[in-house]
C-alpha cells in the first residue's frame, strides 16, 4: 500500500517563495518540492497560507519574492495554456453558471488545449468521455448540475480537471460540505488517479486523519511558514500537531492499515 | 476586547458627525442671498419675534433646510435596507419603482385636464400614493410563487415595472411641452420652494419609518447574510423583507413626495457607509441616516451658492459632488478586489 | 430539447414576417403583389424602398446588436441585471447628444449622432481606466460604472432644467431612442461598423462561455481573464455606440433579449449570442413598427415601445418561472 515516491527530477518545486495580498504577507520564505506520481495534503489552520501556495503554484498569484519552477523551469516563463495543460487547480467553491449540463461544465476543461479558434476536435472527446468514467458521471452527463447532489456536483468538477488532462492537480478543499460516503468517493477518486493515472495531486485537506490514511506525503504549515512534512507516519507526531493546530491529540497507531490517527 | 473598542469608536465618530451635521444644518439656514448670523437663526427658532429677517428664516430657509435633512436621511436609510433585503449591491430604492411610480402619478395628474388643477402642494400626494402603490405592486409581482420575494425576484419586478411606468411617462411628456416645462424640475428633485407645511405633512412618516429602521438594525444585518442563513438563525426572511419593503416605501415614498425623484442618494450613501464602517448593518445604517442628511444639504448649499440659483435641483448637485467621492472609495477602498 | 428549438425557429420565421408587415403597414397601406408585378406608382416604390425598407431593416440590425452587447455585459460582468448601459455608455451618449441638442441647435441633425458615439465611447474608457488597479474584478466596474454615469447624467440633467423647452423636448424623443431618419448609406455604415466587432464577439464565443465562471477557474484554465474582460467590454462598447449613433439610446432590449434567449436556446454562448441578435433584432423591428402606426401619423419613439411591449413580456417570463428557486 505504502509509496513514497522520490523521482530524480521533481516536477513542482517553490524555491524561497513569499506571498503576499498588497501588504499582508501570507506565506514566507516557502521551499517545497513536491513529489511526482503521489499524493500530496496540505495541512494546518485556517488562514496558514495553504490555499494560497496553490494559488501560486498555477500563477493565479505572483510571488512577491522567490520562484516556482516546473521541470526546472520558472512557472512565470510559460504560457498561461501552456501552463494550464501541465498543472490544473480546482480553487475553493467554484460556482458555475445557471442552467449548465455536467458535460458542458467537462468541456470547458478542454479550453487551454483548444488553438484559439479550432474546432471541438475528436481528442477533445475522448478526453471528456474519459473524465466521465474516471469520475463515475456517464449516466449524469446531461443532467443541469443545479439537479446533483453535493458529491455529485464535486465530481463534476474534478472531471472539468480531469479534462484538463495535466499530470498535476491541484485540489483546493474538495472534500468540505460534503457527507462522509461522498468524502470517501472523492478520496478513493484521487487514489485511483494517483495510482492508475500516474497523476500528481495535491490537496488541501482539513481532516488529519483522512489525509494520513490517504496521503503518501504530508506538507504542514503553521502562519505560512512549512513546519514539517514527510511520510505519514513520519509526520503524525504528538508535539507537531500539537504545534500545527494547537490541540492535544492522542497517536493511535492501526496496526491493519499501518496508519497513524489521532483522537482528540 | 478589540471589538468593544471598535464600537466605541465607531459610536463617537458617529456623533461627531451628528454634530456636524446639526452645525451645516444651521449654518444652512444662515447662508443666502441675505446673510444671517447663527444667533439670528437661534433667535428666529426659539425666540420669534414677527420681523422681517425671522419671516425669511422660519418661512424660506428653515423649511428648505429641514426638507432637505429629511430627504437625505429617508432615502439613505431605504437605500441601505434594499441592498440589506436584496443582497445586491446595485439596489435602490429606485428598483421598487418609487420613483417611476411617484413621477408617473404626477405627470398623470398634471396632464390629466379632469385633475389639471393639481399644483405644488397637491402633488405631494400624488407623488406619495403613486410611490405606495407601485412599491407594493412590485412586492407583490415579485413574492408569487413559492419562495416569496427572492432578492432576483424582486429586482427584476422592480425593473419591469418602472421601466413600463417610465417609459409612459415619457411617452406623455414628449407629447406634452406644457406639463414638460412645469414638471422637468421636479423630476430631476428639487427642494426649492418647499413650505413649512409640506414638511411637517411629510416628516412624521419620515420619523416613524426612521426609528422603526434604527431600532430593527441587528434585524436587517441578519437579513443581509441570505435567506438561508437568517433562515437558519429563525428569522422569517418572507416576514422581514415584507417588513423591510413597507419601510422603504415609507421612507422613500415621503422622500420623493417631498422632493421629486432624488436619485444617488439610496444608491450610493449605503456604499460610502459600507466602505467607511464594514458590512454590519447596526452601523451601516445610523452612519447612512446621518450621512445621507449631511450630503444632501449640503449638496443644497453648494447649488445655491455655487450656481446662485434658488431652483438649481439638489438632484444634480447631489451627483456633481456624490460622484467623485463615490469614485474615490470605489477605486481605492473596495475590499476584496 | 426540442421545445428550445421550436421556439427559437418560430423566432426565425418571424423575421420575414415581420419585415413583409413593416413594407405593408403604415399611412399608406401598400399592396406588395401590385408592387411586385411592377404595376406600383413611382410615389410607392419609393415609401417602400426609400422609407419603410431601410427603417425596418436598420431596425432589425440595431435590435440585432444589442441582443449581442447585452450578452457580453450579462456574461461579463457575471450580473443578470447587467446591460450595455452599466458601463455607463448610455449616460456617456445622452450627455454628449444633449450638449449637441442645447448648444449646438443649428448642426445637430448631422453631428448628433457621432457625438453619440463619442461620448459612449468616452465614458467606456473612462470607466474602464478608473476601475484598473493591477487588473479589473467586475465588482469594481459595476460601481465605478455606477459613479460616473451619475456624474454624466447630472450634466444632463442640468440641460434638462434650464435649456429652452423646445430643445428639452427634442432631447426627451432622441433619449427616448428611436429609428428616425433610416436609409441605406446609414444601413451600409452601420453594417461595416458592426461586422469586425460582431465577427470576433462570434469567433471568441468560447472566452465568454469560460468568464462566465469567475475570475479563479477562468484563469485556473488557462485564460487570460483580464485581457478577455478587457476585449470583451471593448467590443461591447463598439457595438453598443454604434446602435446609438443610428437609434439613440434604446434600453431595455440589451437586458431583455439575452433572458428571452436564453430561456430558447440555454446558456452555452455558441447558440445564445445569435439566438439573442434574433430576439434582439425582432423586439426592436415590431416595436418600431407599432410606434409608428399605432396612434399615426404622430409616432412613438422605439425605445419606448420596446420597454411597453418588452416590460409586461418579462413580467409574463417571471410569472412562468414563480416556482424556480432563485
Amino acid at each position: 500500500m505504502f509509496r513514497h515516491d522520490n523521482a530524480a527530477t521533481p516536477g513542482l518545486v517553490l524555491k524561497n517563495l513569499t506571498l503576499a495580498y498588497d501588504n499582508a504577507t501570507i506565506v514566507q520564505g516557502l521551499d517545497l518540492s513536491i513529489p511526482q506520481g503521489a499524493f500530496t495534503v496540505l495541512l494546518g489552520r485556517n488562514g496558514s497560507g495553504k490555499s494560497t501556495v496553490l494559488k501560486a503554484c498555477v500563477g493565479l498569484l505572483r510571488p512577491k519574492s522567490g520562484t516556482v519552477l516546473l521541470d526546472d523551469r520558472p512557472l512565470s516563463q510559460f504560457g498561461v495554456r501552456e501552463r494550464a495543460r501541465r498543472i490544473a487547480l480546482l480553487p475553493q467553491g467554484p460556482v458555475a453558471p445557471e442552467g449548465l449540463s455536467v458535460l458542458d461544465l467537462i468541456r470547458q476543461g478542454r479550453y487551454p488545449h483548444r488553438p484559439l479558434l479550432a474546432r471541438w476536435s475528436p481528442l477533445d472527446d475522448e478526453a471528456c468521455d474519459e473524465a466521465l468514467e474516471l469520475t463515475r458521471m456517464v449516466d449524469l452527463r446531461d443532467r443541469p448540475l443545479e439537479n446533483l447532489s453535493g458529491g455529485q456536483r464535486q465530481r463534476a468538477w474534478i472531471a472539468m480537471a480531469l479534462a484538463q488532462q495535466t499530470d498535476i492537480l491541484l485540489l483546493d478543499e474538495p472534500t468540505t460540505f460534503l457527507d462522509l460516503a461522498h468524502q470517501a468517493e472523492v478520496m478513493d477518486l484521487i487514489t485511483t488517479l494517483v495510482d492508475r493515472g500516474k497523476k500528481t495531486v495535491v490537496a488541501v485537506l482539513h481532516d488529519i486523519n483522512q489525509a494520513a490514511r490517504h496521503a503518501n506525503h504530508i506538507v504542514m504549515f503553521k502562519a505560512g511558514k512549512l513546519v514539517s512534512q514527510g511520510a505519514p507516519n513520519d509526520v503524525m507526531k504528538r508535539e507537531t500537531i500539537r504545534n500545527v493546530f494547537d490541540i492535544d491529540p492522542e497517536i493511535i497507531h492501526d496496526q491493519k492499515t499501518n496508519a497513524k490517527f489521532i483522537l482528540v | 476586547m478589540r471589538g468593544v473598542g471598535r464600537d466605541r469608536g465607531l459610536l463617537l465618530a458617529l456623533l461627531v458627525l451628528l454634530g456636524l451635521a446639526v452645525v451645516i444644518a444651521a449654518q444652512a439656514v444662515a447662508m443666502g442671498t441675505t446673510p444671517f448670523s447663527l444667533a439670528q437663526v437661534g433667535e428666529a427658532i426659539f425666540a420669534f419675534d414677527g420681523s422681517r429677517d425671522h419671516l425669511v428664516i422660519t418661512m424660506l430657509r428653515l423649511p428648505r433646510v429641514l426638507a432637505g435633512l429629511l430627504v437625505g436621511a429617508a432615502l439613505a436609510a431605504a437605500g441601505a435596507v434594499m441592498q440589506a433585503a436584496t443582497g445586491n449591491p446595485l439596489a435602490s430604492p429606485g428598483l421598487l419603482g418609487i420613483n417611476a411610480g411617484a413621477a408617473f402619478a404626477v405627470i398623470l395628474a398634471m396632464a390629466l385636464p379632469t385633475i389639471g388643477a393639481a399644483t405644488g402642494g397637491g402633488l405631494l400626494g400624488y407623488a406619495f400614493i403613486g410611490a405606495a402603490i407601485t412599491g407594493f405592486a412590485v412586492h407583490v409581482l415579485g413574492s408569487l410563487g413559492t419562495n416569496g420575494a427572492t432578492p432576483l425576484k424582486l429586482v427584476l419586478a422592480g425593473a419591469v415595472i418602472s421601466t413600463f411606468l417610465t417609459s409612459l411617462t415619457t411617452a406623455v411628456l414628449i407629447f406634452d411641452q406644457a406639463t414638460l416645462d412645469v414638471v422637468r424640475l421636479w423630476t430631476l428633485g428639487s427642494l426649492s420652494g418647499r413650505t413649512m407645511n409640506d414638511v411637517m405633512a411629510v416628516a412624521p412618516f419620515v420619523g416613524i419609518g426612521l426609528v422603526a429602521v434604527l431600532l430593527l438594525r441587528a434585524q436587517f444585518t441578519t437579513l443581509s447574510l441570505g435567506a438561508e442563513i437568517s433562515g437558519g438563525l429563525g428569522q422569517s426572511p418572507l416576514l422581514w423583507r415584507t417588513i423591510s419593503v413597507v419601510l422603504v416605501v415609507l421612507l422613500a415614498g415621503s422622500a420623493v413626495a417631498l422632493a421629486g425623484p432624488v436619485g444617488f442618494v439610496g444608491l450610493v450613501m449605503p456604499h460610502v457607509a459600507r466602505l467607511l464602517v464594514g458590512a454590519d448593518y447596526r452601523w451601516i445604517l445610523p452612519y447612512s441616516v446621518v450621512g445621507g442628511a449631511l450630503l444632501v444639504v449640503v449638496a443644497d448649499m453648494v447649488g445655491r451658492s455655487l450656481f446662485a440659483s434658488q431652483d438649481f435641483p439638489v438632484g444634480v448637485t447631489l451627483a456633481l459632488i456624490g460622484a467623485p467621492f463615490f469614485l474615490w472609495l470605489a477605486r481605492y477602498r473596495l475590499r476584496g478586489a | 430539447m426540442m421545445p428550445r428549438y421550436r421556439a427559437i425557429s418560430l423566432a426565425a420565421l418571424l423575421v420575414p414576417a415581420l419585415l413583409l408587415a413593416s413594407l405593408m403597414l403604415g399611412d399608406r397601406h401598400v399592396d406588395l403583389a401590385a408592387l411586385i408585378k411592377g404595376e406600383a406608382t413611382a410615389e410607392v416604390r419609393t415609401i417602400v424602398m426609400d422609407l419603410r425598407l431601410p427603417r425596418a431593416l436598420m431596425a432589425l440590425l440595431a435590435g440585432m446588436a444589442l441582443g449581442i452587447a447585452g450578452t457580453i455585459a450579462q456574461a461579463v460582468m457575471r450580473n443578470p441585471l447587467a446591460e450595455p448601459g452599466i458601463l455607463g455608455i448610455n449616460a456617456g451618449a445622452a450627455f454628449a447628444g444633449s450638449i449637441v441638442i442645447v448648444g449646438f441647435t443649428g448642426l445637430s441633425v448631422t453631428v448628433l449622432p457621432w457625438a453619440g458615439f463619442v461620448g459612449a465611447t468616452t465614458m467606456a474608457a473612462a470607466v474602464f481606466l478608473l476601475s484598473w488597479r493591477k487588473g479589473t474584478s467586475s465588482a469594481r466596474i459595476v460601481l465605478i460604472g455606477i459613479g460616473l454615469g451619475a456624474f454624466a447624467s447630472a450634466g444632463t440633467s442640468v440641460m434638462i432644467a434650464f435649456a429652452d423647452i423646445a430643445d428639452v423636448q427634442r432631447l426627451m424623443i432622441w433619449l427616448a431612442g428611436s429609428i428616425y431618419d433610416a436609409n441605406w448609406d446609414k444601413i451600409c455604415l452601420l453594417l461595416a461598423w458592426l461586422i469586425v466587432p460582431i465577427t470576433l464577439v462570434c469567433l471568441f464565443y468560447r472566452q465568454i462561455d469560460l468568464i462566465r465562471f469567475g475570475d479563479d477557474v477562468a484563469a485556473s484554465l488557462g485564460q487570460r481573464v483580464n485581457l478577455v474582460r478587457a476585449g470583451m467590454i471593448l467590443l461591447c462598447t463598439a457595438i453598443s455606440g454604434a446602435t446609438v449613433t443610428v437609434a439613440g439610446l434604446i434600453g431595455f432590449v440589451g437586458l431583455i433579449a439575452p433572458h428571452l434567449a436564453r430561456r430558447m436556446v440555454g446558456p452555452g454562448h455558441a447558440r445564445l449570442l445569435p439566438a439573442s441578435a434574433l430576439v434582439g433584432g425582432l423586439l426592436l423591428m415590431a416595436a418600431d413598427l407599432v410606434g409608428r402606426t399605432i396612434i399615426a401619423p404622430v409616432q412613438l419613439p422605439a425605445g419606448i415601445v420596446t420597454a411597453l411591449i418588452g416590460a409586461p413580456f418579462l413580467a409574463y417570463l417571471l410569472w412562468g418561472r414563480r416556482h424556480v428557486p432563485a
